[in-house]
């Protein structure tokens, strides 16, 4: 282990998915086997890095670099700070989790695992890339796994499927059939994913490119750049580079996290997806974009940050409360648990936006804490899926009766994802919004609304879902009864709680990574950042404490004149 | 001008291997007349033998970096041309293996295919060495002239017959053009060797005299405004042709266009770069839209093709040494990745006697290794890390935008996203359409061969491609005076893209 541990983790998945290709698809033992190996080798390599990570030093740790190519400035240069490390440890648990929560799966079953292992491996290459190039290739990579799962292994909506009759056959052809909202196909799903992400990549890769070309230092590599780049004040188009590039990195990247205007791919391909793949999707892949916009928006462009996050911060109040009304209006399971993830996400672009040292890490928080949250969720959902083969809610419901373990699951993945206290998900919101509320005081009422909305949707699905009257037709539908069924959820729902209880080692490692990054965009340094170590409070008392209201030190005082933070 | 054509045995080295291949093309005639009754497989393997052979003596020429000029400078040998021939001769074994399987179909003359391909090879090598306008001329026509008679190969069917005879009339116009072409070039200049141009003043003969020969070089690689015998004689070749001639010809016509555009123009740079912008988006536009209409994975593949070709000509509108470069890996990535594809389509067509896309449907059922293989070639050419087709993309976005060609590059990445849908559609045929008829798919053991090696080149061009990038950029020192501009030095942003 030591210091190759990036390695590990994030070759591991790949090399399961080299093996399987030499396996017969008939030897399913060994297929799942095979996945579940390197699954669990990538999980406790990542487990290990969580805990070996050293959150008072700080800094990007367990560092590996070579050179990949020198004419064209890439080096595979990989490492993790306090941001990428608690979303290596998420995709390494969804991964794990995934793998049994597909464990039923018959058709092709070594392809689905080798694209899972692929989708899975490409996510965590981004969270630990420091390279730009890098950045991008795992990104793009991470793409084309989902079209093949969505495609292959993904379901239709019913609406579709009902669409048999040769009326109905007809307008599934024609052209207009993509406006034709609610009655997607898996294939429409798959393609719009795919395409829309793309589009949005490449801006991004437009993006990379033109801090390639300005910076003028002929390299990829993040450390560097952020150091030595100089793009500032270079007009062009009648506005500044640095602001063109800015946006295009930001909405290149905020597509796939999904910021509202750009959402409409998301609540579809989760809908689609099979259900390991929709953990993955929620789970880890939406926050590529956060975490890209940080890496890359964050680190090299601090002030162009200070000068245009607002901008999310108003387009967050659309994410959550849009994508919190459209779940409350859906009929369908996955539909509920997407539009809610893309509502969600709003969540953390409100903590990103208000670059304070709470609000930031309370959203990196957020994103580990919905990962578990949503992953639960979503395996319960393909769970009832598979023993119901609907996702209609309306004709489903008494499903308690016939399977209590998963519907007493379900229970706490809705709590998880209300943010009950004692679920990391708690500390996560309410560090955003105590955060978030010396700035932006509207959105934060506006996120505290969406909570009750969650609330209000989650459990209205859980009521038609698990209690009522029961359709007869689902009476041979069984409860996750073995513990090959019953391992990733438990998982989940103890990392959830875990974590919710003592979060210390959590927040300090999310800390030691977003301080030195809020200091650089804001000037702001946090008091008593130093006493840290001496406390043993649990994180609520600690989010209330004088910690949230950083004052300026005088050394740096020069520099607050324009930082936006202390205009307000 | 004076032509020295006295040469001694040193100057005959240089060439050695088209002297061996032109004695291997012999004995490959000879061995076909004397024993009849041979099984032409036979024959494959032996023109195989040669075209490896000539392959290792090229290898060991860039080794040991042997260079030089022949007759008056009209035949010049060095590394960029020895990058070429080795591509050339590389895509002709690639190409000799997988039409073993398809020759069969061929009710005469079976054995005078090899010897056809293998001339054609043997007049691309010479292209790829051409240094003055002549040895252009002739060359060209000479590699073509192959080509005439494999494309009409299949003489029961019209389309080939259609093909052949659309290929012959624009390629004689396209020769007609270039033939005009040089003799305005040589009557405002009394050059003909490229070096000696570049100092020429900027006439208006002359340019229109390159204008006509780039028209002439732009049917050759197919470029849009000059593409329209593309779809057509792709579609009616046999496809093993199709391959050859989607790739091979390409590579060679570069060679020439990078010796006239980056040697006998590069005074020239400010006219010529709105020429290739404007080409270069034309083609990539027009070819990715079009293509996402096509039903026919050989047309499909044609029209993906000419996008292809926009994407090479990026590098060339850069025109510094780094665009070059990346001409050179592009063309590299492009090669296994188009062979591999069609070697996938002959093996299909030959199991389930179509090309159209819909019979594709379930492959994956079918025939998991071609499905797979399928998906990588395709995903390459659309440019998805971690295969070869990104890296050549991206080489070329990185040497353009050291240039500052915006639009273009902008023009590029969007493009990128349009190329995705076909591909991906058929994609989606193949993995995700329920498959008609469950019968597997066989595969001749020879196509195996190929597209494992197309399927090795693509991975491993595009996970470790530093030594590929080494040896492109080995091949292209003699642009090194067209670095690009010092890396300290912000230069100042244009008005726009072009």
């Amino acid at each position: 282990m030591g210091e190759y541990t990036l390695l590990y983790i994030l070759f591991a998945p790949f090399a399961g998915a080299l093996a399987l290709i030499f396996v017969s698809n008939r030897q399913f033992m060994l297929v799942r086997g095979i996945a579940a190996g390197s699954a669990f080798v990538s999980l406790i390599a990542s487990l290990y890095l969580f805990y070996a990570f050293d959150p008072v030093k700080g800094g990007y740790q367990f560092v590996q670099k070579f050179e990949w190519s020198k004419q064209l400035g890439i080096s595979l240069h990989l490492g993790v700070d306090g941001i990428g490390t608690p979303l290596v440890l998420a995709s390494g648990i969804l991964l794990f989790a995934g793998i049994f929560v597909s464990w039923h799966i018959k058709d092709r079953t070594k392809e689905f695992y080798i694209w899972l292992l692929i989708l899975a491996a490409a996510t965590i290459g981004v969270f630990m890339s420091l390279d730009l190039f890098f950045l991008y290739f795992f990104y793009e990579m991470s793409v084309i796994p989902m079209y093949l799962l969505l495609g292959m292994w993904g379901s239709h909506t019913k609406k579709y499927l009902e669409m048999t009759e040769p009326e109905g056959l007809k307008l599934r052809d024609s052209v207009g059939f993509i406006f034709n909202f609610g009655s997607n196909s898996k294939e429409y799903a798959a393609m719009k994913l795919v395409l829309f992400l793309s589009a949005f990549a490449v801006a991004a890769l437009m993006g990379i490119l033109l801090i390639y070309k300005y910076s003028g230092l002929n390299t990829f590599d993040i450390l560097v750049l952020r150091e030595q780049a100089n793009l500032m004040n270079i007009p062009v188009l009648g506005t500044t580079l640095d602001k063109i590039i800015w946006m295009l990195i930001f909405f290149g990247f905020a597509a796939i996290a999904p910021l509202w205007p750009l959402h409409s791919w998301s609540p579809v391909g989760h809908a689609a997806a099979p259900a390991a793949t929709s953990m993955l999707h929620a789970g880890v892949l939406m926050k590529l974009g956060h975490f890209s916009i940080i890496r890359v928006a964050f680190e090299i462009l601090p002030d162009t940050t200070r000068e245009l996050m607002p901008m999310a911060a108003v387009l967050c109040m659309f994410s959550i409360i849009y994508g919190g009304f459209v779940a409350f209006y859906a009929k369908d399971t996955k539909y509920v648990i997407g539009y809610s993830s893309s509502s969600h996400m709003g969540y953390v672009f409100l903590g990103m936006a208000a670059l304070d040292y709470i609000s930031l890490s309370g959203a990196i928080i957020y994103m580990f804490a919905h990962a578990m949250a949503t992953g639960m969720l979503f395996a319960m959902a393909g769970w009832v899926y598979d023993q119901t083969h609907t996702r209609d809610i309306p004709s489903l419901g008494g499903l308690s009766n016939k399977m209590p373990f998963i519907s007493g699951c379900f229970v706490v993945g809705c709590m998880a994802s209300v943010g009950m206290p004692g679920t990391v998900n708690f500390i996560a919101e309410i560090m955003i919004i105590v955060g978030a509320w010396n700035k932006y005081p509207l959105q934060v009422i506006v996120a505290v609304l969406g909570i009750v909305l969650t609330m209000a949707y989650l459990f209205k699905m859980m009521r038609s879902l698990f209690y009522g009257p029961m359709d007869q037709k689902h009476s041979h539908s069984h409860d996750a009864v073995s513990a090959v069924d019953r391992l990733p959820l438990l998982i989940m729902i103890s990392v959830s709680v875990g974590f919710g209880i003592f979060p210390m080692h959590l927040y300090n490692v999310v800390r030691s990574g977003v301080d030195p990054l809020i200091a650089k965009i804001t000037h702001v340094v946090p008091v008593a950042s130093q006493e840290r170590d001496a406390s043993d409070m649990t994180r609520e008392a600690r989010a209330d404490s004088p910690l949230t209201n950083p004052v300026t030190l005088p050394d740096v005082s020069r520099l607050t004149s324009h930082a936006s933070r202390s205009d307000q | 001008m004076n032509f020295d054509l006295t040469i001694s045995l040193a100057d005959l080295l240089l060439l050695l291997p088209e002297i061996l291949l032109t004695c291997w093309l012999c004995v490959l005639l000879i061995v076909d007349f004397a024993f009849p009754r041979l099984p032409k497989e036979q024959l494959a393997y032996l023109s195989v033998v040669g075209l490896v052979a000539t392959l290792g003596c090229l290898a060991w020429f860039d080794l040991n970096h042997i260079s030089g000029t022949l007759f008056g400078n009209m035949f010049v040998l060095d590394r960029m041309a020895l990058f070429f021939k080795m591509f050339i001769v590389g895509a002709t074994i690639l190409v000799v293996l997988a039409s073993m399987e398809y020759v069969n179909r061929f009710a005469f003359f079976r054995g005078e295919y090899y010897f056809l391909v293998v001339m054609s090879a043997l007049g691309m090598m010479f292209m790829a060495s051409a240094n003055d306008l002549l040895s252009v001329f002739v060359t060209l026509e000479f590699s073509t002239f192959g080509f005439y008679v494999l494309v009409a190969y299949l003489r029961n069917d019209l389309a080939s017959n259609e093909a052949g005879l659309k290929f012959f009339i624009l390629g004689v116009f396209a020769a007609g053009l270039l033939a005009y072409g040089i003799s305005l070039v040589y009557g405002e200049t009394g050059k003909l060797v490229f070096s000696e141009m570049a100092s020429a003043p900027a006439t208006p003969g002359l340019m229109i005299g390159f204008l006509l020969i780039f028209a002439a070089l732009g049917f050759k690689i197919g470029a849009v405004p000059f593409h329209s015998w593309i779809p057509d004689t792709y579609h009616g070749a046999p496809t093993p042709v199709t391959a050859f001639l989607s790739i091979a010809p390409k590579g060679a016509a570069f060679a020439i266009l990078l010796r006239i555009f980056f040697v006998a123009l590069a005074t020239f740079k400010p006219m010529w770069i709105f020429l290739l912008v404007g080409v270069s988006i034309l083609s990539m536009t027009y070819a990715n839209i079009v293509a996402i209409a096509q039903r026919n994975i050989k047309r499909l593949l044609a029209y993906s093709g000419i996008a292809q070709i926009g994407n090479v000509l990026i590098g060339l509108a850069a025109g510094t040494k780094m665009g070059s470069d990346a001409i050179l890996f592009y063309l590299l990535a492009y090669l296994f990745a188009n062979i591999g594809a069609f070697t996938v389509v002959i093996a299909v067509s030959h199991a389930i006697g179509s090309d159209e896309i819909q019979d594709y449907s379930g492959l994956n059922r079918r025939s998991p290794f071609l499905a797979f293989a399928m998906l990588i070639f395709l995903l390459s050419l659309a440019g998805v890390p971690p295969l070869a087709g990104f890296i050549g993309k991206l080489y070329i976005f990185v040497a353009a935008i050291k240039e500052g060609l915006y639009t273009l590059i902008t023009v590029g990445l969007i493009n990128i996203v349009i190329s995705m849908y076909y591909y991906l559609i058929v994609v989606k045929t193949m993995y995700i359409n329920e498959p008609v008829d469950l019968s597997p798919v066989s595969i001749s053991s020879p196509l195996k061969a190929v597209v494992y090696v197309g399927l090795a080149g693509t991975l491993l061009i595009g996970i470790y491609p530093q030594p590929f990038i080494d040896w492109v950029e080995a091949a292209t020192l003699m642009f090194s005076h067209l670095a690009a501009p010092s890396a300290a030095v912000t230069p100042p942003i244009p008005p726009f893209g072009g």
